[in-house]
């Protein structure tokens, strides 16, 4: 027993330094801990710091038009910015590229790109208005205090069932980045673990291997040695995640622990959720024998895992469907899926324990069944092993 | 002592093992010989249980060979595999770990075999970088590094050059010397009979000959005659004696005891000046081809 664990740790250990020194793997760090240094920033700003409404002018335009936009983008904790046009064409251009969210023209006309900003056209129209009013106030021969008393709002009293949350889209955002994060460490790693599997077949190696050891051992050392390393890249992820948050912070919001939050939820649900397509990854490559042959028989997990990710991208939206609270409790869509639930919030207990007893049970029964297939394959070389004869060999 | 037990296997419609058994008694070198597709890879996957006999047992001493047995054993298996992009002495000290040393004696075994075998300087070296022969090597320290007391190496002379495949045998005499039990399989049969102690020869699934190659040849049943007139290999006309020609070159007679040899001789003298009449040992491919008739 002692023996066994050992050797087990070994093929572990010479997986995980194997493939932490391969290309592949460093090239992959590199690129996600530099995507986040960039665009972390720029996520965090934009939460903090929304873009102005920037409102292009053509013809003549009242002097106080900018002062009433002011206000009214104010309502939404926006700024507004004018930029003045003397030709229709210059500005519509700058529409077209972006750079202008709306076009204003002698205050009569107003024209969007494709269709209007509710939220910005309330804003324009409030400013348009006010000048409306103002200039008929006058023609009326109202002083100003009558003026405003005559277009002042009734001021109910105003008040909420909760207070907003106001963790509520941070959190979001910080379930999005991690459900990404999940999605492609369970589908990167899992395919390090193929890739293993098929190299030391088409390498034969594998008899030698097979001299010392049993092939559940190859199987269960290699899906914990990619497994450890998949961890220790998510970790480092998750510090650069960490770090780049704690750069910034948005009123009363602690975006570091949100993101410690959504971290450990990613880190927990890689764990089991690589287990569980690891092992299917590794039994499917022990059905080949070339690297060739790989891109097939990888879409069968991928296939797997592409459902379970866009029910979590549902779910970021309404986590508490029929769908989303079903797929969070079963495999192979629970992984994904469970860990967006619970960044949003408003999940029970017994849904998380129901979800972990089935993908504990599953990932047992694949295990056993992956084990299986593994060791009637890995011994068969030249063209691809059928599943059955795989299962059949194993029995002999 | 390692014993094969009345050994079957099959592979659907294939008989690949039908009731083989032999021995690899400690300190001899054991060739296992016979045609492609005669059993022999399928035997020695059996002692690693990489196929499982249909009946009959591998005794290691007295007791069935298990796990912990089988890391007292290196194999060497016909398809050659190493990990091409690890280095060497790290590739070597993996095996001796998973064969059961610890990490210190796992690298100091690695370092011993690449001494041993002239490559100390490539230790760092990444397999591929190596040349085929070094490669080879390399392949035989993997099956040896956790000095087994048992080897077995399947077609370890396949694919060397002369200068390789002496190398490979004064290797496994070395350890021959050393206690370790040797088995070896191998189609070339006249290739390696200098090197065999004993041979046990397989056809068909079926061991049809085992023992010590010197007792094996002295108790042939043929006998094996050369002669030469006048400088020329001669052989009489008749059906009691068949012409074969060996590997080297050589026409011999293989003749059956009760073959009346003055008469043969006589008859040789009549073709001219007989300067040559000997009996020489039969090779081992002769005696293989008297087994299997």
């Amino acid at each position: 027993m002692k023996r066994s664990f050992a050797q087990t740790w070994e093929i572990a250990r010479r997986d995980l330094v194997q493939r932490a020194k391969s290309k592949a793997f460093l090239a992959t760090s590199l690129l996600v801990v530099g995507m986040i240094l960039v665009l972390g920033p720029l996520i965090a700003n934009e939460l903090d710091d929304p873009p102005p409404y920037r409102v292009g002018v053509v013809g003549a335009a009242d002097e106080e038009f900018g002062a009433y936009l002011d206000v009214a983008a104010a309502s939404f904790e926006r700024d507004a910015v004018i930029e003045r046009f003397d030709d229709l064409a210059a500005a519509e251009q700058d529409l077209e590229f972006g750079d202008l969210n709306v076009i204003v023209v002698d205050g009569t006309e107003i024209i969007w790109l494709e269709e209007e900003s509710s939220q910005l056209n309330s804003v324009v129209l409030f400013a348009l208005q006010s000048i409306e009013r103002r200039d008929i106030a006058e023609e009326l021969g109202l002083t100003s205090d009558e003026a405003l008393a005559l277009l002042a709002p009734p001021a109910p009293e105003f008040r909420t069932l909760r207070e907003p949350d106001p963790e509520a889209e941070p959190r979001r955002i910080g379930a999005l980045i991690g459900s990404i994060l999940l999605y492609t460490s369970i589908l990167m790693f899992g395919q390090f673990v193929m890739m293993g599997v098929v190299e030391e077949k088409s390498s034969r190696v594998v008899e030698v291997l097979l001299s010392r050891v049993r092939p559940t051992q190859i199987l269960v050392g290699k899906v914990i040695g990619i497994g450890l390393l998949g961890l220790a890249q998510l970790a480092l992820l998750g510090a650069v995640v960490w770090f780049t948050l704690t750069q910034f912070s948005i009123a009363d919001i602690s975006l570091a622990d949100i993101g410690r939050d959504v971290i450990v939820q990613v880190v927990f649900w890689y764990l089991v959720g690589y287990t569980f397509f690891a092992v299917i990854y590794a039994a499917l490559g022990a059905t080949i024998s070339r690297q060739e042959d790989m891109q097939s028989v990888a879409l069968i997990p991928v296939a797997l895992l592409i459902p379970g990710y866009f029910i979590a991208l549902l779910s970021l939206e309404d986590p508490n469907t029929t769908l989303s609270r079903v797929a969070s409790m079963v495999p192979p869509t629970s992984p994904l899926v469970m860990p967006m639930r619970l960044a949003v919030g408003g999940v029970a207990a017994w849904e998380v324990a129901v979800a972990l007893t089935l993908l504990a049970a599953a990932s047992y029964g694949l295990i056993r069944l992956g084990g299986r297939v593994y060791t009637g394959a890995v011994l068969k070389l030249g063209p691809k092993v059928k599943l059955r004869d795989a299962w059949r060999a194993a029995g002999q | 002592m390692l014993s094969l037990v009345n050994l079957s296997k099959r592979f659907g419609d294939v008989v690949a093992l039908d009731g083989a058994s032999f021995d690899v008694p400690a300190g001899r070198i054991v060739g296992f010989l016979g045609p492609n597709g005669a059993g022999k890879t399928t035997a020695m996957r059996c002692i690693f249980d990489l196929v499982h006999p249909d009946t009959g047992e591998v005794l290691w001493g007295d007791a069935p060979v298990g796990p912990a047995e089988r890391l007292r054993f290196g194999y060497m298996p016909e398809e050659r595999g190493l990990y091409p992009k690890m280095k060497v002495a790290d590739q070597l000290a993996y095996f001796a770990r998973l064969s059961g040393k610890n990490r210190q004696e796992a690298k100091d075994d690695a370092a011993a075999w690449l001494t041993r075998l002239g490559l100390l300087d490539r230790a760092d070296s990444k397999l591929e970088e190596l040349s085929h022969g070094n490669q080879q090597r390399v392949q035989l320290a993997a099956a040896l590094v956790h000095n087994p007391e048992l080897a077995v190496l399947d077609e370890p002379f396949a694919g060397l050059d002369p200068i390789g495949m002496e190398s490979m045998a004064e290797t496994l005499r070395e350890l021959a010397g050393r206690g370790v039990g040797i088995v070896f399989s191998s189609h070339q049969l006249d290739t390696v009979e200098d090197l065999c102690q004993d041979v046990v020869i397989i056809d068909r699934g079926r061991i049809v000959l085992t023992g010590e190659l010197s007792r094996l040849r002295s108790s042939a049943r043929l006998r094996h005659l050369v002669i030469e007139v006048d400088d020329q290999a001669w052989s009489p006309d008749g059906e009691e004696v068949t012409v074969v020609v060996t590997r080297t070159g050589d026409r011999r007679l293989l003749v059956e005891p009760s073959v009346d040899l003055d008469a043969l001789l006589a008859a040789a003298r009549t073709a001219g000046t007989v300067t040559r009449f000997s009996f020489e040992p039969p090779h081992l491919s002769d005696l293989f081809r008297e087994a299997i008739q």
